[in-house]
């Protein structure tokens, strides 16, 4: 077989025992690997109704069929489970050298079921797995484990391993915890906390199988021109300042949420603009292993100390807290690493709590001094939250559990889609977006589809709901969905002539298979359909597929957006035109022969 | 209104003089069909007479296009003050539209066909002969017969918004409304350029304040740009070989914040703000 291995192994960390298992390559052409493989395997492996931090939710790691090829941008890997924070499908996407270790292995998934008694990482190789004590790594970073479990494997065993690793957030069932690699982290939708019930602390990996395909001339041939273009003008944003830029461009067209979803713009978004952040403490350049535009940059903190930084958590500690300081903002990111918290989430519970303090709603935040741009009171949550003491044990369940806590007044003003804290991009200023973040599978998210694109290219007015836009948003998922299950990062999307009929020559040249455009195009609309299948199963209902409330009563107050506003039969006309496209029913679920068409 | 309109004076000058001169940045061939009896000043074009008195416009676009020496038109009438080259370039261009050939391009603005502000092909001077010995001398009877190219209200504002090139003078009120106009179009206007990104840490500077003409266009305000800030070319700019700018692939343009505009051609207003920024916003 080319670019697939054609099997996983299935750990289960209760009998500490593992089984090879074939994958047919039906399910293989039919999902690719990445996301796609991750949803078709957790549908298949996850009991009906499971508990997300019950033993038998599967901890699902996917490889794709791209990794490995040495394309530009491929070394990634997804990791799928269902959700602690939404109870729907957590698929979040990390990269690098952990990702090609993971494809050497000579497997396209690990499944991990069951939970240890006592903390465990596991050392997984081509021969199998090993389950080895992490009491001595309890309550470290995930950075500090991972060079811990590096440098004991080195010295014990002269060997080197990859390994992905949580931190205390992920220890304590934070359900927004995230699992990290070499600085990335696979962030949102809370698997960090499935590691944490599981008593995992880290996955080691050490492969030896070479990766092989199909058509090594015409591969190369692609890659090279991928190569290419990957240093030109489409991607120049990515490799001069990295996704911070969006901050200034999103303040200046209406669409940078501040305040908790109160307004835009930000007074101070030129302090703390990626432009300024380039110009007054650029520290390095970092790309993920294989990838030619290297996105990622590292800031210097007053102390000296490098921090990475990308848009959204810049936006959601900084404008979204209303943190003016770019300093407090590196501050926030580096604890939120340390301690493995997605920082979108994050910031979006912190500012839904200091909205609840604004307003007298939890008396117990009154000592905690917490107020909008009070950065030192921000700060001093974050070791709450990972150690769920004090308010930090309610904020560490997210802003959607929390809410119901303190009240129906707090729940108007929780910003979440299905539990999953929404992302740096104004809804009321952004139509197609609204309507993106609404019907995701996995929650407010800004990833498994790009619809803010027609948005932000004047494709559509971005200020007017309409019912163009349901075709708009499926396009966009399905898009996405392709590009996470080939897998190749979304800042080459622009390098393509034609997406599909060239990433199906792509895909016909890596694995031998026959692919057409039109094939992928169905695989990309197959796994959407899949994800909302596994979300029906799990208790998906209509209102699920909801804006929070302040976003369909409030009109923005100011900026180039002002007296913009998004009513609930403007959104509810773009979800069912959504359905329509879809070819959903008219409440959204997924009909029979639409199945049948899928092979599903 | 006491003496042709072609020869109403604007700035001392009479209008088919400043009409002339302004289609001469686009055109080499410019043909004027006067009344049998008109006397006209000495100008740069060829002059051709009506053979026939009295055949309305149809009369004027055949005798024209007889004279012409390629093989399309961009006709107008004599009494327009405020034709817009970008628009006119647009209508040209729509001579061949998504792969279909036209052989006349026309305007429909306030619901109604502009047969004196459109484009035509020589090939249509048979069927103009046949219409006026039929004497059916509505221009529309051969937009039935030929292949022809409606262009909307929509496609027209992009280039011109409020229809300034449909602007004719009927009356003496109707002259010192244009004369009035006329004035204001006269003086420069200011815009402000924005530069995000990648732009701006080139540029090293977030803002330009640029003087335009009062009717510049984005590739206007792109090229004076370009001037203002030289490092941006090659990078975000290209210009070509006539020193005219444009946007480098990679990088869109938004006015004030509202509309995103890739057009060259579009108009832009005293007061305007333009945003240069990556076409990769978001992500
Ligand atoms: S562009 Fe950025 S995120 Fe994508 S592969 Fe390269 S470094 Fe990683």
């Amino acid at each position: 077989m080319y670019g697939f291995h054609g099997r996983l192994l299935r750990i289960d960390l209760t009998t500490q025992s593992y089984t090879w298992q074939d994958i047919e390559s039906s399910r293989l052409t039919a999902v690719l690997g990445g996301v796609g493989l991750g949803a078709s395997l957790l549908y298949d492996h996850a009991p009906p109704g499971v508990e997300p931090f019950s033993a038998d939710n599967p901890l699902i790691f996917t490889s794709a069929p791209l990794v490995g090829t040495g394309l530009t941008t491929t070394a990634k890997y997804a990791v799928v489970t269902k959700s602690p924070l939404t109870g729907f499908i957590a698929d979040s996407l990390s990269s690098s050298f952990f990702a090609l270790e993971l494809k050497r292995l000579g497997v396209d998934a690990l499944v991990i079921t069951g939970a240890a008694e006592q903390p465990t990482y596991l050392l997984i190789t081509d021969d199998g797995a090993e389950f080895r004590t992490a009491s001595h790594l309890t309550g470290l970073s995930a950075q500090e484990t991972e060079e811990r479990i590096r440098h004991a494997v080195r010295t014990e065993e002269e060997a080197e391993v990859r390994v992905a690793a949580i931190g205390r957030a992920g220890e304590n069932l934070v359900r927004f915890a995230t699992l990290s690699n070499e600085g990335r982290h696979a962030g949102r939708g809370g698997v960090g906390a499935v590691f944490g019930a599981k008593r995992l602390k880290a996955v080691a990996l050490r492969g030896r199988c070479r990766v092989a395909v199909a058509d090594t001339g015409a591969v190369e041939k692609i890659a090279t021109t991928l190569r290419e273009r990957s240093v030109g003008p489409q991607t120049a944003k990515y490799r001069e300042i990295g996704t911070v830029a969006n901050l200034a461009v999103f303040d200046r067209l209406g669409s940078l949420p501040t305040y908790n979803f109160q307004n835009t713009p930000f007074a101070q978004a030129e302090a703390l603009s990626g432009e300024s952040f380039i110009t007054n403490s650029f520290s390095q350049t970092h790309g993920c292993a294989a990838c030619t535009i290297r996105c990622e940059r590292l800031f210097r903190s007053l102390n000296g100390e490098a921090q990475r930084l990308e848009y959204e958590t810049l936006f959601a500690l900084g404008p979204l807290c209303g943190i003016e300081e770019p300093d407090a903002v590196l501050r926030a990111a580096r604890l939120c690493d340390r301690y493995g918290l997605d920082t979108i989430s994050t910031g979006g519970t912190i500012a839904w709590a200091t909205e609840c303090a604004d307003k007298g709603l939890w008396p117990e935040l009154r000592e905690t001094g917490l107020s909008f741009g009070n950065a030192e009171a921000i700060l001093a949550l974050l070791p709450d939250i990972a150690h769920r003491q004090g308010v930090g044990a309610i904020l560490a369940e997210g802003s959607r559990l929390a809410a119901t806590r303190i009240g129906a007044e707090a729940e108007g003003f929780a910003m979440h889609v299905k539990g999953m804290e929404l992302p740096g991009y104004e809804p009321r200023s952004l139509k197609t977006m609204a309507l993106g973040l609404a019907v995701s599978p996995r929650g407010a998210c800004h990833n498994r589809s790009g619809a803010y694109e027609a948005d932000f290219s004047g494709q559509v007015d971005r200020l007017q709901a309409d019912a163009g836009r349901g075709a708009l948003v499926a396009a966009s998922e399905d898009f996405s969905a392709v590009l996470d299950s080939l897998i190749v990062c979304k800042f080459l999307r622009k390098c393509f002539d034609d997406f599909y009929a060239d990433t199906a020559h792509l895909m016909s040249a890596v694995t031998g298979w026959n692919y057409t455009a039109t094939d992928l195009k169905q695989v990309g609309e197959r796994i959407n359909t899949l994800k909302k299948l596994f979300n029906m199963r799990e208790g998906w209902r209509p209102e699920d597929d909801w804006l929070p409330p302040r976003l369909l009563t409030e009109p923005l107050s100011s900026g180039v957006a002002q007296g913009v506003s998004l009513t609930p039969d403007e959104l509810r006309l773009m979800i069912q035109s959504y359905y329509a496209a879809r070819g959903w029913n008219e409440e959204g679920l997924v009909r029979e022969e639409k199945k049948r068409e899928l092979g599903l | 209104m006491g003496r042709p309109k072609a020869l109403l004076p604007f700035d001392g000058k009479p209008l088919i003089a400043h009409l002339v001169q302004r289609l001469s940045q686009r055109f080499s061939d410019i043909v004027v069909v006067a009344a049998q009896d008109q006397t006209l000043p000495s100008l740069p074009v060829t002059l051709v007479h009506d053979a026939v008195a009295y055949q309305g416009p149809v009369g004027g676009i055949y005798y024209g296009l007889r004279a012409i020496r390629g093989t399309a038109a961009f006709v107008t009438s004599c009494d327009v003050p405020f034709l817009q080259l970008p628009f006119i370039d647009y209508l040209v261009s729509q001579l061949n539209h998504h792969g279909r050939d036209y052989d006349v391009v026309v305007p429909v603005w306030q619901d109604r066909l502009q047969p004196l502000h459109a484009v035509y092909r020589r090939s249509v001077v048979p069927h103009l002969q046949e219409q006026l010995a039929a004497q059916r001398l509505r221009p529309v009877y051969l937009y039935d017969t030929v292949p022809t190219r409606k262009v909307s209200p929509a496609e027209i504002e992009r280039f011109d918004p409020e229809g300034m090139s449909f602007l004719n003078m009927n009356t003496q009120a109707d002259y010192q409304a244009a004369l009035a106009q006329w004035r204001t179009l006269s003086v420069p206007i200011s815009c402000t350029v924005e530069l995000f990104g990648v732009a701006r840490l080139t540029a090293r500077t977030s803002r330009v304040p640029l003087t335009l003409s009062a009717e510049a266009t984005l590739g206007d305000a792109l090229t004076v740009l370009g001037v203002e800030c030289p490092a941006l070319l090659g990078s975000v700019l290209s210009a070509d070989e006539a020193g005219h700018a444009s946007l480098q692939s990679g990088y869109t343009c938004n006015i004030n914040g509202q509309d995103f505009v890739r057009d060259a051609h579009t108009r832009l207003r005293a007061g305007d703000s333009l945003l240069i920024l990556s076409s990769d916003a978001g992500g």
